[in-house]
Order: C-alpha cells, then sequence, then structure tokens
C-alpha cells in the first residue's frame, strides 16, 4: 500500500512538473547560457533566420557537433529575418541575446557599438577558433576595426537575375562587361517585343545603388556618413522614375500588388536585382526559368561589386566563450557541414567546406558558375565601410524608392528625406 | 439593406410574408458579402503553393491536398500540434486569468462599499484609452529584469491581475444589474463576501463571464505581438508565431502550408465561439449598457 | 453610456442605507473591498502605472534601449512635429478613424435591426456574421484582402460595372486605405452583438403603444429605436473610434509588413512601432504614444461632452 501511495505521488509529481514544463512556468530557460550543468555539459543558444530548408539543414549540422562534443549543447532559436533583428535587438539591450548567432555585414558596427559582438581574435589566437583557409578574403568581411566579430559562413554577391525564357524570346543576351546603356536598350527590346516591363524596380535597391556609385569611384558608405551627395541621388531617382513612366520598370502599382511574391516571378518584368543566393526564389515562386546574369558597367569593365558575407557571431558576455569559439570552428571548417548547408547562406567560405560540397541542382550550380565567373573577370574589389544604422537606411532607401516610382515624392524631396533619415539613423 | 426589410406590420398578413422574403433576401446578401473572403481562404487553401498569392479565382481549378498533408511534417523539424497546444495553454491560462481576477475586481466595484472606490473605478476606466504600445516597452523591460521572457508569464500575467479593463467594466455592471435582495439576503444568512461572490454572484454572472471568457480566447489566440516579443524557443511559439514560419524573404517561402495552417487554427475559436455565443447577448444586454 | 454616468456606482443619495453596522463594519467594507481588489491593485501598479510613468519619462529622453536614457527635454516631440512621415501618420490615421467608424457602425446597426427580428435561422446568421471578427488579423486575411483588391479581382470588376475603373486598390496610396476601411468594415461583428443587445432591451410596449398611434416604421425607428438605444450607440463609437486610433494588425497584414505603398497605409501604431522596434528610438516611439493618449483623451472628453446632446438615459430603461 506503502508502495502504491508512493508511485501515485511520484506520479502527480511527475505531471505536475511536467505541466509545468509545459507552461514554460517555472523556467529561467531563457537564459541558456548560464546552464553549465553538474557534469561539466554546457548548453549555448544558437539564433539564425531563414526558412525551413535552412533551419532542417542547420539542425542537422548541429546533430553533428553535439556528437562530436558531447559536452556542448545546442539550443536553437530561429525565425524569420524581420522577426530575427526585433527580437535580436529586444533581448541584446537586455544583456540576454544568445550565444551564437547568425549576422549580417550590415548589422556589424550597429552591434559592435553596443558592445554586443565578441572579438574572436583572442578565442583564435588560443587555439579554439582557426582563422585560415577562408576563400577570396572574406575573412575581411568580419572585421572592424582590427577585431573580428564575425565569421563568414558564405560568401556571396549582387547579380541580375533574368527570366531566360522572356530574354531568349526578345533576343537579347545579358553579356559580361555590358554597360548601362546596353541594358537598358536589352530592357526596351524586351518591352517592345514582350509587352512586358525589364526590370522590376531596381532604383530601390540600395546595394545596387552602392555599386553604381563603386563603379563612380565613390560608394554607398563612408566610415560614418553616406557617400554621395544629395544631387547624385536625385539623379538617379529622376532616371528611375523616367523609366517607370516609359514603362521600362514595372508598374509600381502592380509590383505591390504581387507581393510578397516578386514581381520577377509574376511575370511583371524580365529581370531584377538582388543577391545571387537569393535567386533560388524565384524558381519556387514563378513559372518560367530563371538564370544570373552579369551585373551592368559604366566604364564596360567594373561592375563594382564585392563578395559579401552572412556570417556567425558571438555575444560578448556568452558564459562560455571557448565553447563558443569551438561550435563556430565546427560550423565553419567541417567539411561534412559544407556538405549539408550548401550554398544556401552564400558559396561556402573555407577551402575545406567549398570543396566538399559539388552542388549538384541548377540553382546551385548557376550561383557557382555565376561567382566564378565574376572572381574570373578580376572585378572583385574590396567591401567598403557599412556603417551603424545602414539596416535602417536600406529601409529607407527601399521606402523613398517606392514613393518616387509611385509619383507620391519628387526624386529631389526623397533625396533630401534620405539625408535627414540617414542623420539620425547614423546617430542612433 | 435596412429599408428593403421595413418591419413588417402585424396586422396585414400579406405584408408579413413580404416582410419575410424581404429579411431572407436581405440576411442573404450580407452573408454572400461576408463570406466571400473566408471562401476564397478556403478555396485557396486548396490551391498549388505557387498559385496562392496574387491569385484572383475564388476556388482551385484543381484541389489539392498538398497543403494540409504537408502540415503532417511540421515546421522546420516542429510537429504542428506543439503550436496549437502552446497557444491552448496561453487561451485557456487567459479565460481562467480574466474570469478569476475580473470578477473578482468588479465584485469589490459593484458589491463593496469601501473607501476610494470612486477613485479607483474611474482610474480603471481611465486605463481602456491607453494605447497598447504606451506599455509594451517599459512591461518588456521589467519582465526581461525579471527573467521571465520566454515563459508564458508575461503573456498572462496582466490577465491575472485584471489589467483589462474592458472585462471588469463588463462584469461590474452587470453585477450591479443583479437584484440587491439576493446579496443582502446572503448577508443575512451569515455569509461573508467570499461566500457570497462565490456561491451567489458569480454564478448569476455567467452571462457577463462567458462574453469576457470569449473574447479573450479570441484575442489571445490570435495575439501576434505579445508572442513575438516574449517567446523566444521555437518550442514554445504558438500558432501566429508558427505561421511566419512559413515564410522565407530570402528563400521559398510555403505560402500553401501556412493557410491551410491559418485555416486549421480557426477551427478551435469557432468551436468555442460556437459553443458559448448564444450567452454573448444576454452577457452584453445585462451589463450595464442600459441607460 | 454609462462609463461616466454612473462611475460612482450608486449615487451619494444612498449613502445613508450603508451597513448600519458601524465603525467596525465599515472597516470590515475596506479591508474587504481591498482584499478583492488586490489583484487589479498589484496590475495597475506594476503593468500600468508603473511602465506608463516610465515611458513618460522615455518621451523626454533620447533611449536606444541599449545605453541608458538621455534626457532631451521637448526634443522628441518637436522633432515629431515636424517630422513628414508623422504628420503622414497623423493623416492616414484620422482618415481611417472619420471613414471607417461610422461605415463599420452603420452596418452594425443596419445588420443588428436585421437580426433583431424573431426569423427563422436568424441565430445562424448572427454566428455567420460574427465569422469575420473571429479571424481577427491574421497572415490569411492578408492574403485574401490583397488578392481582392488586386487588378482585375472581384472588387475592380465590380466597380467597373459602375463605370469606376481605378484598378486594384492595393498598391495605389490613394485607394489602399479604404481596403483597410473594408477590412474593419467586414469585421462588424462586436458592434452588431451590443446593438443586438440594446435592442433587445428595448420595451416592446413602446413599439405597440406607438403602432396604436399609427406611427410608420420610420417613424418608430426614428422615436423609439434609436433614443433608446443611444446609450449602446453612445458606447459602440468611443468603443470603436479607441480601436480606430489604435489600429495597427490590418494595416500590418494587408500592406504585407510595410504599411505602403508609399506610407499610404502608414497608420499611426505601425509608425511608432517601426520607430520603436525597428529603429529603436524609443524615447521618439514613446513621445508618440503620449501624443496618442492624449489624442484619444481628448476625443472622449468630446464624446462625453456630446452625449448631453443625443444619449437618452431613460429613467424607465434602469
Amino acid at each position: 500500500m506503502g508502495t502504491s501511495r508512493n508511485v501515485e505521488r511520484r506520479t502527480i509529481l511527475k505531471v505536475a512538473g511536467a505541466s509545468a514544463a509545459t507552461l514554460g512556468l517555472g523556467a529561467t530557460t531563457a537564459c541558456g547560457g548560464d546552464s553549465g550543468s553538474g557534469d561539466g555539459t554546457v548548453t549555448l543558444r544558437y539564433a539564425w533566420w531563414g526558412g525551413e530548408p535552412r533551419t532542417i539543414a542547420i539542425k542537422k549540422t548541429i546533430a553533428l557537433f553535439e556528437k562530436k562534443y558531447p559536452k556542448i549543447k545546442i539550443k536553437p532559436e530561429f525565425t524569420d529575418y524581420e522577426a530575427f533583428w526585433e527580437k535580436f535587438q529586444t533581448q541584446a539591450s537586455g544583456g540576454n541575446p544568445p550565444d551564437v548567432f547568425q549576422n549580417a555585414v550590415g548589422f556589424l558596427r550597429k552591434y559592435d557599438k553596443r558592445g554586443v559582438l565578441m572579438d574572436l581574435k583572442a578565442q583564435a589566437d588560443a587555439g579554439n577558433l582557426s582563422l585560415e583557409n577562408f576563400r577570396n578574403g572574406v575573412l575581411a568581411n568580419g572585421q572592424v576595426d582590427g577585431k573580428q566579430i564575425g565569421i563568414p559562413v558564405g560568401a556571396n554577391t549582387m547579380a541580375l537575375v533574368i527570366d531566360l525564357k522572356a530574354f531568349k524570346k526578345a533576343g537579347v543576351e545579358a553579356k559580361f562587361g555590358w554597360t548601362w546603356d546596353e541594358y537598358f536598350d536589352a530592357l526596351q527590346t524586351i518591352q517592345d517585343k514582350l509587352k512586358i516591363a525589364g526590370d522590376t524596380g531596381y532604383f530601390s535597391i540600395m546595394y545596387l545603388y552602392d555599386l553604381y556609385l563603386r563603379q563612380n569611384g565613390k560608394a554607398f558608405f563612408t566610415d560614418s556618413d553616406l557617400g554621395f551627395t544629395e544631387d547624385d541621388l536625385t539623379q538617379w531617382w529622376e532616371d528611375g522614375y523616367k523609366r517607370v513612366r516609359s514603362g521600362l520598370v514595372a508598374d509600381p502599382k502592380k509590383v505591390e500588388q504581387v507581393k510578397p511574391k516578386s514581381a520577377l516571378s509574376a511575370g511583371l518584368a524580365a529581370s531584377e536585382f538582388t543577391w545571387d543566393n537569393f535567386s533560388i526564389r524565384y524558381e519556387g515562386e514563378g513559372e518560367s526559368d530563371y538564370g544570373l546574369a552579369p551585373i551592368p558597367t559604366t566604364d564596360g569593365k567594373d561592375t563594382g561589386q564585392y563578395l559579401g558575407s552572412l556570417m556567425l557571431s558571438a555575444f560578448s558576455g556568452t558564459k562560455h566563450p571557448k565553447e563558443v569559439a569551438q561550435f563556430i570552428d565546427f560550423m565553419v571548417h567541417d567539411p561534412e557541414v559544407g556538405k549539408i548547408m550548401g550554398y544556401d547562406r552564400g558559396i561556402l567560405a573555407t577551402t575545406e567546406q567549398y570543396e566538399a560540397f559539388t552542388p549538384t541542382d541548377d540553382n546551385n550550380k548557376g550561383v557557382k558558375a555565376y561567382e566564378e565567373e565574376v572572381a574570373a573577370a578580376g572585378v572583385l574589389g574590396k567591401i567598403t565601410p557599412h556603417p551603424s544604422g545602414t539596416d535602417v537606411i536600406e529601409a529607407a532607401f527601399l521606402r523613398l524608392g517606392g514613393e518616387v516610382a509611385q509619383g507620391k515624392t519628387k526624386p529631389a524631396d526623397a533625396a533630401k528625406a534620405l539625408f535627414s533619415e540617414a542623420k539620425a539613423a547614423f546617430a542612433g | 439593406m435596412t429599408s428593403a426589410t421595413s418591419p413588417a406590420l402585424r396586422t396585414a398578413n400579406e405584408r408579413r410574408r413580404v416582410g419575410s422574403i424581404a429579411w431572407h433576401v436581405g440576411a442573404l446578401v450580407v452573408l454572400a458579402v461576408v463570406l466571400y473572403p473566408v471562401i476564397w481562404v478556403v478555396g485557396a487553401s486548396f490551391k498549388p503553393s505557387k498559385d496562392i498569392i496574387a491569385s484572383l479565382d475564388l476556388l482551385p481549378t484543381e484541389p489539392v491536398w498538398a497543403n494540409f498533408s504537408g502540415l503532417a511534417d511540421g515546421i522546420s523539424g516542429i510537429p504542428i500540434t506543439s503550436f496549437f497546444t502552446n497557444s491552448l495553454m496561453y487561451a485557456v491560462l487567459a479565460v481562467v486569468g480574466v474570469v478569476l481576477s475580473s470578477s473578482l475586481t468588479a465584485y469589490a466595484f459593484a458589491k463593496i462599499r469601501f473607501a476610494g472606490r470612486n477613485l479607483l473605478f474611474t482610474l480603471m476606466i481611465g486605463t481602456l484609452l491607453l494605447p497598447y504600445h504606451v506599455l509594451l516597452i517599459p512591461q518588456y523591460v521589467l519582465f526581461r529584469n525579471l527573467e521571465l521572457t520566454d515563459t508564458l508569464v508575461p503573456l498572462v500575467a496582466g490577465k491575472f491581475l485584471a489589467t483589462e479593463a474592458f472585462f471588469v467594466f463588463l462584469m461590474v455592471q452587470f453585477m450591479r444589474g443583479l437584484p440587491k435582495e439576493l446579496d443582502e439576503a446572503a448577508k443575512l444568512d451569515g455569509c461573508g463576501h467570499l461566500r457570497t461572490y462565490w456561491s451567489i454572484v458569480l454564478p448569476l454572472s455567467r452571462p457577463a463571464i462567458i462574453t469576457s471568457a470569449i473574447f479573450t480566447f479570441i484575442n489571445a489566440w490570435n495575439d501576434f505581438m505579445g508572442p513575438l516579443i516574449y517567446l523566444n524557443t521555437p518550442e514554445k511559439y504558438t500558432v501566429s508565431l508558427g505561421l511566419m514560419m512559413f515564410r522565407d524573404q530570402e528563400g521559398i517561402s510555403n505560402y500553401g502550408s501556412m493557410i491551410a495552417m491559418s485555416l486549421v487554427a480557426l477551427i478551435p475559436v469557432i468551436a468555442f465561439f460556437m459553443a458559448f455565443q448564444r450567452y454573448l447577448i444576454d452577457g452584453m444586454a445585462t451589463s450595464g449598457l442600459k441607460g | 453610456m454609462t462609463l461616466v454616468k454612473e462611475a460612482p456606482p450608486r449615487p451619494a443619495k444612498k449613502r445613508p442605507a450603508a451597513p448600519a453596522a458601524g465603525r467596525g463594519g465599515r472597516r470590515r467594507e475596506n479591508l474587504a473591498g481591498y482584499l478583492f481588489m488586490s489583484p487589479w491593485i498589484a496590475g495597475f501598479l506594476l503593468l500600468t502605472a508603473g511602465p506608463m510613468i516610465a515611458s513618460l519619462y522615455y518621451a523626454f529622453t533620447s533611449y536606444n534601449l541599449f545605453t541608458p536614457p538621455q534626457w532631451v527635454g521637448l526634443d522628441n516631440f518637436t522633432t515629431m512635429f515636424q517630422d513628414p512621415r508623422w504628420q503622414k501618420s497623423v493623416e492616414v490615421t484620422l482618415k481611417y478613424v472619420v471613414v471607417a467608424t461610422p461605415l463599420k457602425l452603420l452596418l452594425a446597426l443596419g445588420v443588428a435591426l436585421l437580426l433583431a427580428q424573431k426569423r427563422r435561422g436568424q441565430g445562424l446568421y448572427r454566428a455567420a456574421f460574427y465569422m469575420p471578427s473571429l479571424i481577427g488579423a491574421s497572415v490569411s486575411v492578408g492574403f485574401v484582402w490583397r488578392a481582392l483588391f488586386s487588378d482585375d479581382a472581384i472588387v475592380d470588376r465590380t466597380q467597373k460595372i459602375f463605370g469606376l475603373d481605378v484598378g486594384g486598390w492595393i498598391g495605389n496610396p490613394d485607394y489602399v486605405i479604404y481596403a483597410l476601411v473594408a477590412l474593419s468594415i467586414w469585421q462588424f461583428g462586436a458592434p452588431m452583438v451590443i446593438f443586438l443587445a440594446g435592442l433587445k432591451q428595448v420595451p416592446q410596449e413602446l413599439y405597440e403603444a406607438a403602432e396604436v398611434d399609427g406611427a410608420g416604421p420610420l417613424r418608430r425607428f426614428w422615436n423609439i429605436t434609436l433614443p433608446m438605444i443611444s446609450p449602446v450607440l453612445f458606447f459602440n463609437v468611443l468603443l470603436e473610434s479607441i480601436h480606430a486610433f489604435q489600429v495597427f494588425g490590418s494595416a500590418y497584414v494587408v500592406s504585407d509588413t510595410r504599411c505602403g505603398p508609399a506610407d499610404a497605409t502608414l497608420v499611426y501604431t505601425c509608425y511608432l512601432y517601426q520607430k520603436g522596434f525597428k529603429e529603436a528610438q524609443m524615447g521618439f516611439a514613446s513621445a508618440m504614444a503620449w501624443t496618442l493618449v492624449i489624442a484619444v483623451a481628448l476625443v472622449t472628453a468630446v464624446l462625453f461632452w456630446s452625449q448631453k446632446k443625443w444619449v437618452h438615459y431613460e429613467e424607465a430603461a434602469k
């Protein structure tokens, strides 16, 4: 009897415990960083943004890591891009960001300025993390003021995604080194022959304007300011608006109403500028075939391109810097991880991983061919700085460009607004 | 619509029949307009994922089941049931919290004469006007400092502390409408306030309580901002957050399963509403919306 | 409505009827009162009053969440009043409030009048009409709304029949706000239920008497129904305008999260949210929030002041 009562009580306790656990009530699990338990097991929080394929792949790589380092447990946190940075900001401000997280060039200085990012140099010196074997100098993407605050997992670059069928039908070809004039002429031919717009709205993309400026000896940003004048931007947007009016660029009203689908995959236009590793999106959304084409140039040679990166960063206040470093090291160097991740976050950044993965599908093959072509053309330049506030300015650029396209704001006024919003963003 | 259904006069039989037909026609027109978008969503959930965005057709040309069957695989390795369990937990706790705390508070306002009551009542009504956003940031800072983020506590704490002024107000008005004789009789019988509250006022206030429960359930079930800000672990995500995981700004979004899941997510709310909606009007009616 | 009318719940004249138990009884009542109130008091201090004071303080600071707030006086307010996007958000919100609230209430009242009649299938209709309000501002509502109000979709085709060819509303900065308004009207369930509750309480004898006097349906509506439900109407006007000022979710999903195009659906709280949670300008966002509080309080005050003129509190109905 006594035993049975014991059993009963234990069951009740268990049930109570379980329900408390599911309620998430009695828990400070949020602070995974603190959880060094008795047997020396360490738990690290690892956060990223991305879609389902990325998450499933990353979870596989985590399993590999945990097998190799049984004393380190990884607690994954993932959402979509927008939610990720909102969440990150609130968590980081509370001193409670994840121990390791996916990061992008545009956020490095912002969170470095706020003291959130760990300088991984010390861990590299201690032998917990190797900074060797990074391809094409992308390691520099994670450096700010001599500190290594991000370790690239991949390399990507801007590209022109084109509707292959439309280009073929119109009989136009995208050639390496083509100039903006040639590009717009091609769009004109497409418009004449196929009655669809050529482009979806190039002039609202900050990272494309950056390339255009780089082709002309400037850049979107300097260390702490904008690298162009209000007149430059007014000109850029005036040209853009002219092309909307003439139908060369798709009607912004139509582009808006097919969102969240891209206007390219919706068949409203024949080309769109974006990062090469995002190109998989179009196959998933649209009915046509899509391919990567070169960025137009000013002088017939220089595309102004550079390699950007997604990277892994660590929280400066993590309780387990050594384990964090080991984790990052594994994630960027282990060949198996490279095989699993593929080019989802750009071309793999280290030679070990790059060599381990051979793309088999058309999309990945296309991305690889494109980056090899860009590298071979010798147009890859050094990345220019992305000051704190880059993310806010990118959003403002997109919005103001949209207002210009809709004819709601004059290019000069929009340029003025961008400069004033940028000022606030740099100060923030 | 209203003019088409001019109330039939009781005197003439014929006019009554005309009125009846006009009434049904009017009601059906409203019904068609109201349900059209709902039917679109149902139709869309049977379209191939590629065809959903910017699709103009009401119904799919060839219905596919893939969106629903895809749900069985979960999202990013998390079973769909996990999101539903979490949402249910949140909604149920919210209902319990609101019902308990609001009815206690309402009882005090309606049935106990204590010093400072009027001032507190005015303060409570004042909180109705506050935009949620004013409080969001400082509340976040508070719960973060208490290390309670990534739990349900920040989401339901306010419900257990009667911060939902609308429901308190609803119940106060309702309890005031209850016959005074009842609690006076209870007092004579030697019942304290707790007994009066528990065995007399609470059971009698059922319509107002159920009305509050319906609204609370719907609000909690549909809440997006709260879970977005407070929950970090994907296994703890509610349905509204889970839906966002089908989205990928840089890759392929699975709109098909997204819309299928949002449809499935409607079922509990509809069930809850259907089960209790007959109390809704009474709850509102007797809640002092009278003059 | 009863909000303030009855705010001091029972007027002073009832005082003498207070428990005869004397001072000890009163003390006991006070204790009981505060015990029952304790959850609310704790909630009010911790989750309402405290955060309010904090956000009021933030409103006068520059605060990016990371570094401690820096006192800047009225800077946030002066920047805000000069900020074209803030002005735009005020314009959008006012347009939304002024257009959506009356239309929604009109529909809710019309349908409530319809449903107040005893007919077969009445309960089913009522449940069906409430359905849109159950869906809330979910992502699927976003999808369906964007589809319905696109080029050549049903709304476009219908308006073309009437010779109005403006194309889809979603991509058009001049029209997209009306798609939002339509969404608000579509979710008319809550005010409908409140109207129904009010209609249910209008004494039937009044109608019967009026009928004997030979009053037609319009006269009866105007002379009996409207005055009798005016408290309910007032309550709905109040509640719906407060909600309309604070609209967020529907703008967020209908515009595919950007409150565009060209800021055309940048409702006040959407801008507040962008400033606070995207740009981490918490000082600015708090100043915005407090400006909204004051605006809503003013509107409420005006409504309460106006009710003397048109809201009838019939003693008989009490």
